[in-house]
């Protein structure tokens, strides 16, 4: 108690005890077994090889470096997903409209294929395109539910369906590639993210991410901002009598959740060879929003355990392929797995989303002071 | 308070009904909530648990009531051991527990709220049945409650009624009461003591919880004291001297007038740029509140028309239930409501319909009355809530404006040793605190603000002895700093030990302001229950 002499290590602490704390962590990997565990019932029961597919999938995710930047290319959208609900989530939201905000920056970044810019502009610009389009994406259902209070779970969900069809038109109508009717036009070359291992879908998409989830990470924790964001989420009470104002800190959480999903669609757009364009179906893009949220439980909504998720999921996704190939089993298992993790994980997530909900943390955890 | 001799000793007082032996609870975080308690219950007579916050008499009665199940020991009656899966079991063998916060559905009605749990799930519901089960129950009782007003409608007391009656109904024998007197006017105490007497009478238990010595001795045949979760005494009533009792539950010797608490003076130093003996020295007027109206959270009218004024180096206390307004004037005055109209100023600046934070720069602040859902964050730790509010200050800012949290750590510790917080460190979350330490940590945090005005919404609420008495002599210290202090408090003893002034709300209204010495206690449990002996209370205060 009285180590005031000692350098005081509130960040590291602070740290270790969202990061290292043994019971979320030992949740995740027991989560992630269980999907795994289940998985390999399901093959076996299909008369599959559990055993062969999942050396299968180990391998294409993660056993040389084209499995590993495989893996990294297809974590790096996931990652900042999975931050635009994690934000949220620590604002004390639940913010499902990543998925839309996704397709408006994918979108926004193809329109640099009208401009003639030199390429770092053309990045820079691309990247600014794609946040801001995700931002005021993110903006109405914010603004929704500070000033009408409507609930952000059914805005964001309308939101990704008119974000949808939307994206839809757009494509097939507006920035459809005149050469190619099936996909918008493309990113111009110069604005593309250059790749960093030949050969592999591995581009410069992944540090953008990286940077992201870092930069978030000390915005939270770090920062007077962060500190306001993260009380507000907790308690708005408490937090509106600490002065701090939750409109506030729920918009900035939605629109950083806006930059982030919009970010990731500029990593498929402008970071993912070989077509650099967004597909009729909205193919490449679809689901990320939502793949995304099983990032953040399984990350527990931390930046840094989510870089981790982020790379177990996008190695299941790697992996995918080699199982098919090899073990024969289809690449839909990988999302049997997934789903699996993400039941097991939800339900002690969702207690604990419902408890912030509620506000009633004395009340639910027991009043340990009057026991 | 009335008193009254225990009831002649029937054969059927000395009729065991129920004996616990060596009950201990660990919780799964490890805390040791009992440690092998003894104890028996006999037909027909009211125990008193006395005792400290976190001194296990809560986590005992769960146990009773079956809430909890024990870790060690068993619960026997004379028909054999017995074990309660859940309450409804425990209201099977006739043992119903009425808990401090009430569970009744606010928008039914008392027969409806009676009913509720009552039928089997799928049957139809018959009110009318049960409304005639309890007006003869009311009848043969004497507790009367209206029985087709929505619960919500109801003042608290007749809320305590209600569930009081709901637990009858299920005709228990043994009855356990967790603190029922916090939330009631002494007239409302009064009846509830009377009821709780005929119960006796008619060969029911009552285990009454409570940390409210004079209660305890009024109306109780026994008094188990628990201390640390160690039963730590087992008297007769009529035995027992106050001193006694308050030794067995504090387990040191409180007295009057030594203080268990120095503070250095560099603790809460006097800002010399704003010194507050000005020419009027003590006189000087700080908070000046006129005519403030205010809607309470439903929208009724809760505050109607006060003014007041604290001066410097004063303690202005505001007595009353609870729900008379005191916590929309509270509110009011530190920007977490916006009045109807009405003025507030702290020397001269007005402060109402101000952001929390502007009312903090100038010189307020505020413990609140809710340490759980407004005064901490509880799951953020030691060290972030010591700076909830105060996050922007310039010392805890770094470079590009990060928080420095070398800086709050640093202030955290500080704290801790100069409030004597005690927890494993700065970075253990606010929830593993006790209720004491919870408190220390925010009125540290509101002094650490060097206020000028300190508003204290039930600053000592549900807090042990020792912890209580260390924060009322901070109260004190910051009187004789020359700060001026609201103080609104539930505990009558605590608002006339340690204001100046005294003002009496009820129904949103001051019923009066006096000096403490003007007023008698039954003056006050009448002014407190709306009853006023002249048409206009005049004092000279």
């Amino acid at each position: 108690m009285h180590d005031h002499e000692l350098p005081a290590r509130g960040a590291e602490r602070t740290l270790r005890r969202s990061l290292f704390g043994l019971s979320p962590i030992a949740e995740s990997l027991v989560a992630a077994v269980l999907g795994l565990g289940l998985g390999a019932i399901i093959m076996a029961l299909s008369g599959f090889n559990p055993i062969l597919a999942y050396a299968a999938l180990l391998k294409g995710g993660f056993a040389s470096t084209y499995a590993l930047a495989t893996s990294a290319a297809c974590a790096a959208p996931l990652l900042l997903t999975g931050l635009t609900f994690a934000i949220c989530a620590r604002a004390g939201m639940f913010n499902i409209g990543a998925e839309g905000q996704v397709y408006m920056g994918a979108l926004a970044t193809v329109t640099l294929s009208y401009f003639v810019l030199p390429p770092g502009l053309a990045q820079i610009v691309g990247i600014l395109f794609a946040m801001t389009a995700g931002a005021l994406w993110s903006l109405v259902p914010a603004l929704l539910r500070v000033f009408r209070g409507v609930n952000e779970v059914i805005s964001t969900i309308m939101f990704n369906w008119v974000s949808h069809f939307l994206a839809l038109y757009l494509v097939a109508r507006v920035l459809v590639d005149p050469a190619r009717s099936s996909q918008t036009v493309r990113v111009p070359v110069a604005a593309r993210f250059p790749i960093l291992i030949r050969g592999t879908d591995l581009s410069y998409a992944a540090f953008a991410a990286l940077a992201f989830a870092v930069v978030v990470y000390i915005l939270l924790w770090h920062t007077a901002l962060g500190y306001e964001i993260r009380a507000a989420g907790f308690n708005p009470r408490a937090a509106k009598y600490g002065g701090i104002k939750s409109r506030r800190t729920m918009v900035v959480s939605f629109l950083l959740g806006g930059m982030s999903a919009g970010l990731a669609g500029a990593a498929m757009t402008m970071g993912t060879p070989p077509s650099y364009a967004v597909f009729a179906g909205l193919s490449q893009i679809a689901n990320l929003g939502f793949n995304g949220m099983a990032v953040a439980m399984v990350g527990r909504n931390h930046p840094l355990g989510m870089i981790a998720s982020a790379l177990f999921f996008g190695g299941l996704a790697a992996g995918a392929r080699e199982m098919q190939m090899t073990a024969g089993v289809p690449t839909e298992m990988v999302s049997v797995v997934q789903g699996v993790i993400v039941v097991t994980l939800a339900v002690p997530e969702l207690v604990h989303i419902f408890r912030i909900f509620r506000g009633r943390w004395p009340r639910l955890l027991g009043k340990r002071g009057e026991a | 308070m009335a008193q009254e001799g225990p009831p002649s000793p029937e054969t059927r007082q000395e009729q065991l009904f129920l004996v616990a032996h060596g009950i201990s609870k660990t919780y799964s975080d490890g805390t040791e909530a009992l440690k092998t308690v003894d104890l028996e219950i006999r037909r027909g007579e009211i125990v008193g648990l006395l005792g400290e916050n976190g001194a296990g008499k809560t986590t005992l009665t769960k146990i009773l009531s079956g809430l909890l199940p024990p870790t060690e020991g068993r619960v026997e009656s004379p028909q054999g051991s017995v074990q309660f899966g859940s309450p409804r079991e425990a209201m099977e063998f006739g043992i119903g527990m009425v808990h401090q916060h009430f569970a009744l559905v606010g928008p039914f009605t008392a027969t409806e709220n009676v009913a509720l749990g009552h039928e089997h799930p799928f049957s139809r519901v018959r009110l009318a049945k049960t409304r005639e089960r309890l007006e003869s129950l009311m009848e043969e009782s004497g507790l009367h409650v209206p029985l087709d007003v929505p619960i919500e409608k109801l003042a608290v007391g007749e809320q305590q009624r209600v569930e009081i009656l709901k637990v009858l109904s299920r005709d228990v024998d043994l009855l356990i009461l967790d603190e029922p007197t916090s939330v009631l006017t002494p007239l409302e105490v009064d009846d509830l003591f009377d009821l709780l007497r005929r119960l006796r009478a008619r060969g029911k238990s009552i285990i009454l919880i409570t940390h409210k010595l004079k209660e305890v001795q009024s109306i109780t045949d026994r008094i188990v004291v628990l201390r640390h979760g160690k039963l730590v005494g087992n008297v007769k009533t009529s035995d027992a001297t106050t001193e006694q009792l308050a030794r067995l539950m504090v387990g040191q010797a409180l007295e009057a007038g030594t203080s268990a608490v120095e503070l250095r003076d560099e603790a809460l130093p006097v800002r010399r740029d704003r010194e507050r003996a000005g020419p009027e020295g003590e006189t000087a007027i700080v908070l000046h509140v006129e005519n403030l109206m205010a809607r309470g959270s439903t929208g009724e009218m809760a505050v109607e028309g006060v003014s007041f004024d604290v001066h410097a180096g004063e303690i202005f206390g505001v007595a009353g239930v609870e729900g008379n307004g005191q916590t929309e004037l509270v509110e009011c005055l530190t920007g977490l409501r916006a009045p109807r109209q009405g003025r507030a100023t702290i020397r001269g600046t007005d402060i109402l319909r101000k952001d929390p934070k502007d009312i903090y720069r100038l010189g307020v602040a505020h413990i609140p009355e809710d340490r759980w859902e407004v005064g901490l964050i509880l799951p953020f730790t030691l060290a972030e809530n010591a700076i909830l509010g105060i996050h922007r200050w310039e010392r805890f800012r770094g470079p590009l404006r990060m928080l420095r949290w070398q800086a709050v750590q640093k202030h955290v510790t500080e704290l801790m040793d100069r409030f004597e917080i005690r927890a494993t460190g700065p970075n253990a979350p606010a929830k593993s605190l006790s209720g004491g330490n919870q408190q220390k940590l925010i009125v540290g945090r509101e002094l650490a603000k060097d206020p000028e005005v300190i508003v204290a919404a039930q600053p000592t609420r549900g807090l042990d002895v020792a912890s209580a008495k260390y924060i009322r002599e901070l109260l004190e210290q910051m009187r004789g700093k020359g700060r001026a202090i609201l103080l609104v408090s539930a505990d009558l003893d605590e608002v006339l030990a340690l204001s100046d002034r005294v003002a009496i709300m009820y129904e949103g209204r001051f019923m009066a302001v006096c000096a403490p010495s003007e007023l008698t206690r039954e003056r006050i449990g009448m002014l407190m229950g709306g009853v006023t002996s002249t048409s206009e209370e005049v004092c000279s205060a």
